[in-house]
């Protein structure tokens, strides 16, 4: 697979982290018309969870897509392998299913 | 790791921007940025699995946090900076990498030089950012610090 | 002011410092032949033609890569000058480095025009014809000397030496920008790996430090529009500038006036 293909993914999610991440900054900050205490109340943010599931769910994937193929290029520039570099993409994907899981795991449940 | 035998070079190099450029400086500060982020992204997908888990669970969870007294509130500051600057340089990135936008046409140099890529359109939206970075950025910690400026 | 001191880095590490009388005028180069002349004749250095064209005196002065034939030491405005060899290059001796990495990155993108037809290129009686305005559209990204301060300033180069570094793809979109190119396929194939166009960053030090203006960050920014549209939009190459018969003795019979050459109105860089 050709290189373009992980870096237009990442300017996709990238796009997307832009519009979920303000609407998770609404929830979470000072637009939220409460103290930064209180929206850590597990009430709140089980709600939130549970009313924008999907919101949270593409706040999911575009974020560990995007954080973890950031990972993988900054490992491929400092130790640059050479046979190995199936291994680094290997274990990049490895870890972005873990973390989706992870992630989708707590959606599912607390939804 | 073999050693680079070249000079002056690796990742201590490669995010020293002094004497450069103000977007090689945009550059140093993006990736610690974003290596912030990383690490606190896989930290909350661990953290609000606690969600998942119960109120009891989360109530633990959170107690553990506050423990850690105000490095809490002041990494949370760290975060929340890094995600604005990371998320306003990164539409800059985009514009530029994705769309060739702010990067100027092909032109026949005339001396004394000026990269159209680093000319009026580029400078505008690099300090742009800075401002609006850095307001949203004190109201952050307005809000997280001190508990001021909810609206 | 009337004194100047260099300080060389040169083999092995060592900090060599040189007084100088400073002359109007003085450039870093100017001051290294003096060093090698009156004061130390085994400093070792590259310089050929001392005056902007040949590329070859390139050196990391006070932390940014510079031309030293290019250099004025009144602008650097301090007393004590650093002077190192290049950085992400192998140093051979003192001031000179190797540059044959880069010189290898360079050929690996196949730097020449591609034609499918060989033939004529081996039987050329006749000529391409390319308009003003489509040289205008890579002729800033022929200025290249090939000097290495843009590979050298390269934060990606500095971290991973498998990157072909900006003057390489620079010169792959000057060649995808040719009308008489047809390897317009091929250079994106070469540009679209793991070490390629998408490991720039857009930190713009290579444009910073350019002294012909190539301008090697746009030059990037549109090799990577070219690569999205193949990918993206399924863009085609399209077909190279056709040959056209070389003019012959009876021009003023036949021939339409070529047109003047216009570099168009974005040509004066502005401040």
């Amino acid at each position: 697979m050709k290189e373009s293909w992980s870096m237009i993914l990442t300017y996709i999610s990238a796009m997307v982290l832009i519009f979920v991440l303000t609407f998770h900054f609404l929830l979470q900050g000072p637009l939220a018309g409460k103290s930064f205490e209180d929206t850590l109340a597990f009430g709140y943010a089980t709600g939130n969870l549970v009313s924008f599931d999907f919101v949270f769910g593409l706040l999911l994937f575009a974020a560990v897509i995007h954080g973890l193929n950031g990972v993988r290029v900054i490992a491929l520039e400092w130790f640059h392998p050479k046979e190995k570099a199936w291994l680094l993409n290997l274990v990049v994907v490895m870890l972005m299913a873990f973390f989706l899981a992870l992630g989708s795991y707590t959606l599912v449940t607390v939804g | 790791m073999k050693k680079d035998p070249r000079y002056k070079s690796g990742l201590i190099s490669s995010l020293n921007p002094f004497g450069y450029n103000v977007e090689r400086w945009s550059y140093a500060l993006h990736r610690v940025t974003g290596v912030v982020l990383i690490g606190y992204l896989m930290a909350h997908i661990f953290e609000t699995f606690e969600l998942s888990m119960g109120s009891t669970a989360w109530t633990n969870t959170m107690n553990a946090l506050h423990s850690l007294g105000p490095l809490e509130l002041v990494g949370l500051w760290i975060v929340a900076g890094s995600a604005l600057y990371h998320g306003a340089n990164g539409i800059r990135l985009i514009l530029n990498e994705m769309f060739g936008k702010l990067m100027g046409s092909p032109i026949l140099p005339v001396y004394p030089y000026s990269p159209t890529s680093l000319g009026r359109n580029q400078r505008m939206v690099v300090w742009t950012i800075t401002g609006v970075v850095l307001v949203l950025w004190v109201w952050a910690g307005l809000y997280l610090l001190a508990g001021l400026g909810v609206v | 002011m009337d004194k100047v001191t260099l300080e060389v880095v040169r083999s092995g590490g060592r900090r060599i410092r040189y007084d100088l009388r400073y002359r109007k005028g003085m450039t870093v180069l100017d001051a290294l032949i003096e060093i090698r002349e009156k004061l130390d004749s085994s400093l070792g250095y590259r310089h050929s033609c001392r005056m902007g064209i040949c590329g070859s005196c390139g050196m990391t002065i006070e932390g940014v890569p510079r031309l030293a034939c290019q250099t004025q030491i009144s602008i650097l405005k301090t007393d004590v000058i650093r002077v190192e060899p290049l950085h992400s290059m192998g140093v051979m001796r003192d001031l000179v480095v190797d540059i044959a990495p880069f010189m290898a990155m360079h050929k690996s993108v196949k730097p020449y025009i591609m034609r499918r037809n060989t033939d004529e290129r081996d039987h050329s009686d006749r000529e391409y014809r390319v308009l003003s305005e489509e040289v205008r559209r890579f002729l800033q990204f022929d200025y290249c000397i090939m000097c290495g301060l843009c590979y050298s300033a390269c934060p990606t180069v500095a971290l991973d030496p498998a990157y072909i570094g900006p003057q390489a793809i620079a010169q792959s979109y000057r060649y995808m920008a040719d009308p008489r190119d047809e390897g317009w396929d091929q250079r994106i194939d070469l540009l679209d790996t793991s070490h390629g166009v998408w490991r720039c960053h857009v930190a713009g030090a290579c444009s910073f430090v350019c002294p012909k203006d190539v301008d090697p960050a746009k030059a990037i920014q549109m090799a990577r529009k070219e690569i999205l549209k193949k990918r993206l939009l399924r863009r085609k190459a399209r077909v190279g500038a056709q040959p056209v018969p070389l003019l012959s003795s009876g021009v003023v019979k036949q021939g339409v006036k070529p047109p003047p050459f216009d570099f168009g109105k974005g040509s004066v860089s502005r401040k």
